[in-house]
């Protein structure tokens, strides 16, 4: 027997790459540390996660919503700092393509 | 002892006596006279017997003839003895009536035969010669008269026997009723006649309130027979102009007689035109009680009979009444497990309709609504009923939100505003539960069945999101109909509560954008739907893994996806969607739609022909056993795979004869109603004796609904606990019932055997 596909509609979920591959799939995921919800829905400003509302990497590998560090940096407390270690913020070049194909 | 005074003073009252009757005559000639005039007097009054009668040489009957009386009426007078004259003849007339009552008991003893109202009729004219052959004459005064005719009229009542009242209600209705042709010209004047001796009997005053009930049933008869299941137009109006072309001439005969004119004739008729005019109101309105669910089921085309109910409802007060009936044909008809949730849906919202109609206050609607309310509450799918009628996902059924009602927010609750001028008092029959309905839309009114809206935001999230997995890259132009609907329901519902909504139709705009690069980049013969988590109601995860040549088109796809987006990855849900595949096999190419699991197995059969179910579950990573042997059976329905032994499945490279076991397994299906199937096991037996329990179910909605076809059978036996057999089992049952007597069919239609 010789099995053709003709045409596959599938369904997926995209994910951000965070660099943290193989995360947990069966909970919520990673949560952003600034507003604790997870990367893949939106900051407490947006309505539309993804493209509109995107995550920022650290050089201390720390990601947030891009919105909420943005905010957070705003702050005089922040002292320009990562909120997680308190180390100050850098933001990281993204390693495009880096996720591997699994 | 009578003193010498009083002695005298008889003397002299004697003399003068003696001297009246004896007309001052000389001698005892006038008091011959007077002897005479009497028996000339008491002759000519005798009541005399007109079916036997000696007739003297005029043709008359002997000694009634009126020129030889009147001297001698004259003189009896004159003498001052007309009462002993007709204390004479009431006492003739006495011992004579029997002659009556012997000519009444013969008719009577006719019509209590046959019931003829052929009968009566000569009977009255009878009666009439009877009267106008004993009548004394003018001469004698109108006192004379007037007892006489007292007298008779007395002596006829008793004479009557109970059976004459019968017949007598008979006559009149007969009277009253115009020939069968409607439109002919009928005067009921041509009963004058008839009408003037019942009165000159004294019937029409003796049997008044059978003569009302005559009139009372003459309505009645006409409402019933124009305005049964009539509700297309009003007809109150119709009846009042039938009352006064029609029984208003034959009440002018019963209740204005002796009017002088029409002015005294009409205030004559008030007091009994009013009280027919309620009882064409009273009889309306019953009969418009009586068909209130099928009115309502028949709506907007009911509307007359609506107007009507409302209208008889001002002057009849039968607003309890019909709470009743409706609330019971409600019971009977709508609430029970044989109606699917739908159409009580729809007759509840065409209820609301109704009675908004009949009752604008508001009070009807909710002593009915609130059974139905806590019914429909009960029924785990009513939220997914009206959710998918509001989204058009309602396979044809009538959409329960007029399209013309404007779209508006729904409206919570409220707590009585005093301050709004439009506020009234709450009608008397109101009662302590009832909150005054405020004229809210239907969708409102559906949503208040639960306590929170919260419950329809859920279900529209899922049945939305379930509509939106259907959709593939072939009919992507539903996407567009989706967001139509999801912009009116945020206008109903608020816009945060749609907001996931919007996630997922962008969604799916997004995902078609992705194919379209990634195909112009590697064509794949994978289009997926790319979802944002969190934002589609949780879909149930799976741990299924594609196999084969599905796990490399995964990852080409994945990969491609990477490229275009960097900064994402893609996770599949293997169990959603669907495959297009095409088999070839040794002898025939078959080519199906399936979902993945199916697809997964089948791929598998590709490489290895014979596979263990424990081998095809494990292939597939961790699936559910009942969910891997629905899969296979799918193929083996398709013919691709056997079953051989339990629990192994094999290729068919070439197709064979549908096995035995498949024969014997349809054969179990059908009820074992028929007593000669030899050895029934056990399973079947339970299999039959549970079927048996549906079938109240299915007598019950044929009932209501007379007739269906199978798969609205099917469909509503889902409502029935723990149904879950085939339509093809349920066929297999029907066509056993056929046997047995219970149904008939016709053109796949079902209805009771009655
Ligand atoms: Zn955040
Ligand atoms: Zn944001
Ligand atoms: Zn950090």
């Amino acid at each position: 027997m010789k099995v053709t596909v003709k045409q596959w509609h599938a369904v997926a979920q995209w994910r951000w790459d965070t660099g943290h591959s193989e995360q947990d799939d069966d909970g919520e995921g990673d949560v952003c540390g600034i507003c604790r919800v997870p990367y893949e829905g939106c900051c407490p400003s947006c309505k539309m996660p993804g493209d509109d509302c995107p995550l920022i990497w650290g050089e201390c590998t720390h990601v947030f919503h891009m919105h909420c560090l943005l905010k957070w940096i705003g702050t005089a407390a922040s002292k320009q700092q990562c909120p997680m270690d308190r180390k100050p913020w850098l933001t990281a070049e993204r390693k495009v393509g880096s996720a591997p194909v699994s | 002892m009578a003193t010498d005074a009083l002695r005298s003073q008889v003397a002299a009252k004697w003399q003068e006596s003696f001297h009246r009757l004896n007309s001052d005559a000389p001698g005892i000639s006038g008091l011959m006279n007077f002897s005479e005039a009497w028996a000339i007097s008491t002759q000519y009054l005798y009541p005399w017997d007109i079916n036997n009668a000696s007739l003297d040489g005029g043709g008359k009957p002997f000694g009634k003839d009126l020129n030889v009386a009147r001297p001698a009426f004259s003189l009896v007078n004159h003498s001052r003895r007309l009462p002993a004259l007709l204390e004479n003849f009431l006492d003739d007339m006495r011992q004579n009536f029997y002659l009556i009552e012997n000519e009444i008991n013969q008719f009577m003893e006719r019509y209590e035969a046959d019931e003829d109202t052929a009968e009566i009729d000569p009977l009255i004219t009878k009666l009439m010669e009877w009267y106008k052959s004993w009548a004394p004459p003018q001469e004698l005064g109108s006192t004379f008269f007037s007892s006489y005719t007292l007298n008779f009229q007395t002596r006829l009542f008793s004479a009557l026997p109970p059976s004459f009242a019968h017949g007598f209600k008979k006559l009149c209705a007969r009277l009253l009723s115009p020939p069968d042709d409607d439109h002919a010209q009928w005067d009921p004047n041509i009963h004058a006649e008839v009408w003037k001796n019942f009165e000159i009997l004294g019937l029409i005053d003796r049997y008044e309130s059978i003569i009302a009930s005559v009139g009372y049933e003459f309505i009645e008869n006409h409402v019933l027979s124009k305005c049964t299941g009539e509700w297309g137009k009003p007809m109150l109006e119709e009846l009042r102009v039938w009352m006064s072309e029609k029984v208003v001439p034959w009440m002018l005969h019963v209740y204005a007689r002796g009017a002088s004119n029409a002015e005294e004739a009409r205030s004559m008729l008030q007091g009994v035109g009013s009280r027919f005019d309620f009882h064409i109101n009273k009889t309306l309105c019953d009969l418009r009680t009586r068909e209130i669910f099928d009115i309502i089921i028949d709506f907007p085309d009911s509307m007359g009979a609506l107007q009507d109910l409302k209208d008889c409802l001002q002057r009849v007060d039968q607003r309890a009444n019909l709470v009743r009936s409706l609330r019971k044909s409600n019971q009977k008809r709508l609430l029970h497990p044989g109606a699917d949730t739908k159409l009580i849906l729809q007759q509840y919202v065409a209820t609301i309709k109704c009675l908004r109609i009949v009752d604008p206050p508001g009070v009807l609607l909710f002593k009915v609504a609130d059974p139905i309310r806590r019914y429909l509450r009960e029924r785990p799918d009513t939220i997914r009923s009206i959710v998918a009628n509001l989204v058009g996902d309602d396979d044809g059924g009538d959409s329960l939100v007029d399209e013309n009602e404007p779209i508006q927010p729904l409206q919570q609750p409220e707590f009585e505003d005093y301050t709004d001028p439009q506020w009234e008092p709450e009608p008397i029959d109101a009662g302590p539960e009832f909150r005054t309905n405020k004229p809210g839309d239907i969708l409102s009114t559906l949503v208040s069945i639960y306590d929170s809206k919260d419950l329809f935001v859920k279900e529209l999230q899922v049945l939305l999101a379930q509509r939106l997995l259907m959709i593939t890259k072939d009919n992507s132009d539903r996407v567009e109909r989706e967001r139509k609907n999801v912009e009116i329901l945020k206008i109903r519902f608020g816009e945060a509560a749609l907001q996931v909504c919007e996630v997922m139709l962008r969604d799916m705009t997004d995902s078609k954008r992705i194919d379209g690069h990634v195909q112009s980049q590697k064509e794949s013969v994978v289009h997926p739907t790319i979802i944002s988590r969190h934002f589609w109601p949780s879909l149930e995860s799976s741990d299924m893994v594609m196999p084969g040549q599905f796990k490399q088109l995964q990852e080409d796809y994945a990969h491609e996806f990477n490229v275009f987006k960097p900064d994402k990855t893609l996770k599949w849900l293997p169990h959603l969607g669907t495959v297009q595949l095409e088999l070839e096999l040794e002898d025939r190419t078959i080519e199906v739609d399936v979902p993945p699991l199916e697809a997964a197995f089948i791929e598998l059969f590709a490489d290895q022909a014979i596979w263990t179910l424990d081998e095809l579950v494990k292939a597939v990573g961790a699936v559910d056993r009942s969910a891997a042997i629905k899969a296979l059976s799918t193929w083996v329905d398709h013919g691709v795979l056997k079953e051989d032994p339990e629990n192994t499945f094999r290729l068919l490279e070439r197709a064979e004869e549908p096995s035995e076991a498949v024969v014997r397994e349809r054969d179990l299906a059908a009820l074992p109603v028929v007593e000669d199937t030899p050895a029934i096991s056990v399973a079947q037996q339970q299999q039959a004796d549970q079927m048996r329990v549906y079938w109240k179910f299915i007598e019950g909605m044929l009932t209501n609904l007379e007739k269906l076809p199978l798969d609205r059978i099917q469909s509503m036996l889902k409502f029935a606990p723990g149904y879950d057999r085939s339509i093809e089992q349920l066929g297999d049952f029907m066509e056993a019932a056929r046997r047995e007597g219970l149904v008939v069919v016709r053109d796949g239609i079902w209805k009771l055997n009655k």
